[in-house]
C-alpha cells in the first residue's frame, strides 16, 4: 500500500518511543550484569563510571547450581515437548478422521480442559507423587505437562488435519493400508508443520513455568525455581541475579523470536478459530 | 462480539449440552480409534481429570498436615465465606483480573492499531514490545524487582537524580503501591499479546480495500476508524477472553515478586489456595478456595467453551 501513499510519521515515533519504554527493563538487567555491583548501586543507567566486566558471568557458575539447573530445564522443556509431538497427532487423526461412539464428548471434554488452573493440580497430584515415590523425579512435572498441553495441542494438530485431502486418505486406504498405518506413513509426514508448532509452544510454556517444578522437585530444579531461590537469598548480589535472570530467559526468548508465527496460531487456536 | 454477549441459558443449553452426547454422525465405526486415543486419554485422566475430582472431594474433607482426612461437609466453604483473608483475596482478585486485562488489552491494541497505519516502519519496534512476551513470569518479576528496589532501582534513582526526594518509596512495602508493581509488571509481559491476536487480524485486511479508502480520499483516522478498528474486533475478543484467563490463573509473577505480601494484601485466590494448602498444610481449605477459583473460571469462558464447542 506504500505506492499509493506515504504513510505519516507519528506512528512510528509514537510507537518507537513505547518499544523504548518496553525495553528499558531488558537493557536495564544488561547492564546490571556487565558492571560490578558497587556502580549499579548507583543506578544503572547512570554511566559517568563505566567499568565492564565479566566477573558475575564467570562467578554465578559457581556460586549457584546454575549447571545443574539448565541441564534439568533442557531436559524438562525437551521431554515434556517430546511428549507433546508425539501424542497430539495420534488423537488429532482420531478426531479428525475416525467415527466412535463418545466421539464428541470426549472430543469437548479434552478440548476444554485448557481453562482448567493449574492450581487445580497441585493436591491431589502432590500426595499422588508423595505416595509413589516421584517426588523429586522430573517425571512428576513431565506427566502433568503432556497431559495439560493435550487439550490445546490436540485441538491445534486436528485443525490442521481436517483440511487435508481426503482423497490422499482415502487413495491409501484403496491400496490396502489401515488406519494406523494410514496414520504413519500419509498423514505423519504431511502434519509436521502443526507438529513443530506443538513443539515450540510446549517448549517455550514448560521451560518459564514455576509452580510445578517448585512444589513437586527438590534437588533437580530448572532454572525459573533456582532463580526465585536466588533472588530470595538475604542480600542477594544483584549482578549476579542478572546474569541468572538472562540465563534463564535467553533460551525461549531466541526460539519465541524467531517462531513468531507459531505464536500467532497458537492463540488464535485457542480461541476456537482456525488458525 | 457476539460471543461476549451473556450466553444464553434455559432450553437451549440443556438442548446444547445433549447434543455432545450424540452419535457424531456417519455409519461406519472405527474401532481403532480408540487405540490411537488410549494413550492421550490415559495421560489426560492422571494428569487433569484424576486431580480435578480429587480436588472437588478433598474440598469436602477435613484435612490438615499428614493426619487423617475427616469428612467436614461444606463446612470449608462456610469458612471461606467469612474468612477476611478469603474475602480480602476475591477483591484483590477482582482488581488484578480487571487492571491487567484492561491495560494490557488496551496497549496491545492500540500498539497494534496504530502499527497498522505503518507496518514496515514499525516491524522492529513491535517485535522489541512483542518481546517481554517471551520472558518467563518469575523472570520478569526478577527484573521488575530491580526496577522498584527501595535504594538503587529504576524508579527512586531516577526520582533522586531530578531531585524528587521525598516521592522515593519502598513500593512493595505497601499493599496498595505493591498492587500496582504487581499489575505493570504483568502488563508488560502480557501486552505482547493482545499486540499479536489484534495485529494478526489487521495485516489480514485486504490490502485492495485500504488502497481503494485512500484513492477515495481518505484521511489516515478514517481508515483507522472504519477499517482498522472494525477488522481488529475478533483478534480483541480473543485477546481479552486469552489475558483474562491468564491473570485469573496468575501464580510465578506474584510468588517471584510479593509472595502474596505485604501482610497478604496481594493474594489472589490462586495465591491463597496455595497459601493454605502448601503453605499452612490445610489441604480440605486449600482445596475449597481452589474450586472457586475453577469456578470463576470456568464462568468466565463460557463464551469461549461455546465457540471452540461449536467447531465440531
Amino acid at each position: 500500500m506504500n505506492d499509493i501513499y506515504k504513510p505519516p510519521l507519528w506512528p512510528m515515533l509514537l510507537i518507537g518511543v513505547v518499544s523504548l519504554i518496553w525495553v528499558l527493563p531488558l537493557i536495564g538487567i544488561i547492564m546490571t550484569s556487565i558492571r560490578p555491583e558497587g556502580e549499579t548501586l548507583k543506578g544503572w543507567w547512570n554511566i559517568e563510571e563505566f567499568t565492564l566486566t565479566l566477573e558475575a558471568w564467570r562467578e554465578v557458575w559457581v556460586n549457584y547450581p546454575l549447571w545443574d539447573a539448565l541441564w534439568n530445564s533442557i531436559k524438562i522443556a525437551g521431554l515434556s515437548s517430546l511428549g507433546s509431538i508425539l501424542l497430539a497427532p495420534m488423537g488429532a487423526y482420531a478426531f479428525a478422521f475416525l467415527n466412535f461412539p463418545g466421539k464428541k464428548v470426549t472430543f469437548l471434554l479434552l478440548v476444554n480442559a485448557f481453562v482448567i488452573p493449574n492450581q487445580i493440580l497441585i493436591i491431589p497430584l502432590f500426595t499422588l507423587w508423595r505416595n509413589v515415590g516421584l517426588i523429586d523425579n522430573i517425571f512428576s512435572v513431565i506427566i502433568p505437562f503432556v497431559a495439560l498441553s493435550m487439550a490445546w495441542a490436540v485441538f491445534l494438530v486436528r485443525n490442521y488435519l481436517v483440511d487435508f485431502p481426503r482423497s490422499l486418505i482415502d487413495a491409501a486406504h484403496i491400496d490396502g493400508c489401515g488406519h494406523v498405518r494410514t496414520f504413519w506413513s500419509v498423514v505423519l509426514p504431511n502434519a509436521l508443520t502443526p507438529m513443530a508448532a506443538v513443539g515450540i509452544l510446549q517448549f517455550m510454556w514448560t521451560w518459564n513455568s514455576l509452580m510445578l517444578p517448585m512444589l513437586f522437585l527438590r534437588e533437580n530444579i530448572p532454572l525459573p525455581v533456582l532463580l526465585t531461590k536466588i533472588k530470595g537469598t538475604y542480600e542477594p548480589n544483584w549482578d549476579q541475579v542478572a546474569v541468572a535472570t538472562i540465563i534463564t530467559s535467553v533460551i525461549p526468548l531466541l526460539i519465541f523470536l524467531y517462531f513468531q508465527k507459531y505464536f500467532a496460531a497458537g492463540a488464535s487456536n485457542q480461541s476456537g478459530q482456525k488458525g | 462480539m457476539t460471543a461476549l454477549d451473556r450466553p444464553s441459558v434455559g432450553k437451549s443449553v440443556v438442548a446444547y449440552v445433549a447434543s455432545w452426547f450424540k452419535p457424531a454422525g456417519g455409519q461406519r465405526q472405527d474401532w481403532v480409534a480408540y487405540v490411537l486415543l488410549a494413550p492421550v486419554l490415559l495421560l489426560f485422566a492422571l494428569g487433569v481429570l484424576y486431580p480435578l475430582f480429587e480436588t472437588v472431594r478433598v474440598s469436602f474433607l477435613d484435612w490438615t498436615g499428614l493426619g487423617r482426612p475427616k469428612p467436614a461437609g461444606i463446612e470449608n466453604y462456610t469458612k471461606l465465606i467469612s474468612d477476611p483473608n478469603f474475602l480480602n483475596a476475591l477483591k484483590v482478585t477482582l482488581t488484578w483480573t480487571v487492571a491487567t486485562t484492561f491495560f494490557s488489552v488496551l496497549f496491545g491494541w492500540t500498539i497494534a492499531l496504530v502499527s497498522g497505519l505503518d507496518a514496515k516502519r514499525t516491524l522492529v519496534f513491535r517485535v522489541a514490545i512483542f518481546a517481554a512476551y517471551g520472558v518467563s513470569e518469575v523472570a520478569s518479576g526478577v527484573i521488575w524487582l530491580g526496577i522498584v528496589q527501595p535504594d538503587f532501582g529504576l524508579i527512586n534513582s531516577v526520582l533522586r537524580a531530578i531531585g524528587l526526594d521525598q516521592w522515593a518509596y519502598p513500593w512493595l512495602g505497601d499493599a496498595n503501591t505493591a498492587m500496582v508493581v504487581l499489575v505493570a509488571a504483568y502488563v508488560w509481559t502480557q501486552t505482547g499479546l493482545p499486540l499479536l491476536t489484534c495485529y494478526a487480524a489487521i495485516v489480514a485486511i485486504p490490502r485492495s480495500q485500504i488502497e481503494a479508502a485512500y484513492v477515495d480520499g481518505a484521511s489516515h483516522m478514517q481508515v483507522l476508524r472504519h477499517i482498522l478498528i472494525p477488522y481488529s474486533l475478533p483478534g480483541l475478543k480473543v485477546a481479552i477472553f486469552l489475558v483474562l484467563l491468564n491473570s485469573l490463573k496468575a501464580f510465578d509473577l506474584i510468588h517471584a515478586m510479593t509472595e502474596g505480601g505485604p501482610v497478604r494484601g496481594t493474594e489472589t485466590v490462586g495465591y491463597f489456595m496455595f497459601k493454605e494448602a502448601v503453605v499452612y498444610f490445610k489441604q480440605g481449605y486449600g482445596a475449597a478456595s481452589t474450586v472457586v477459583l475453577l469456578l470463576a473460571v470456568i464462568v468466565v469462558s463460557i463464551p469461549l467453551i461455546r465457540e471452540r464447542s461449536s467447531d465440531t
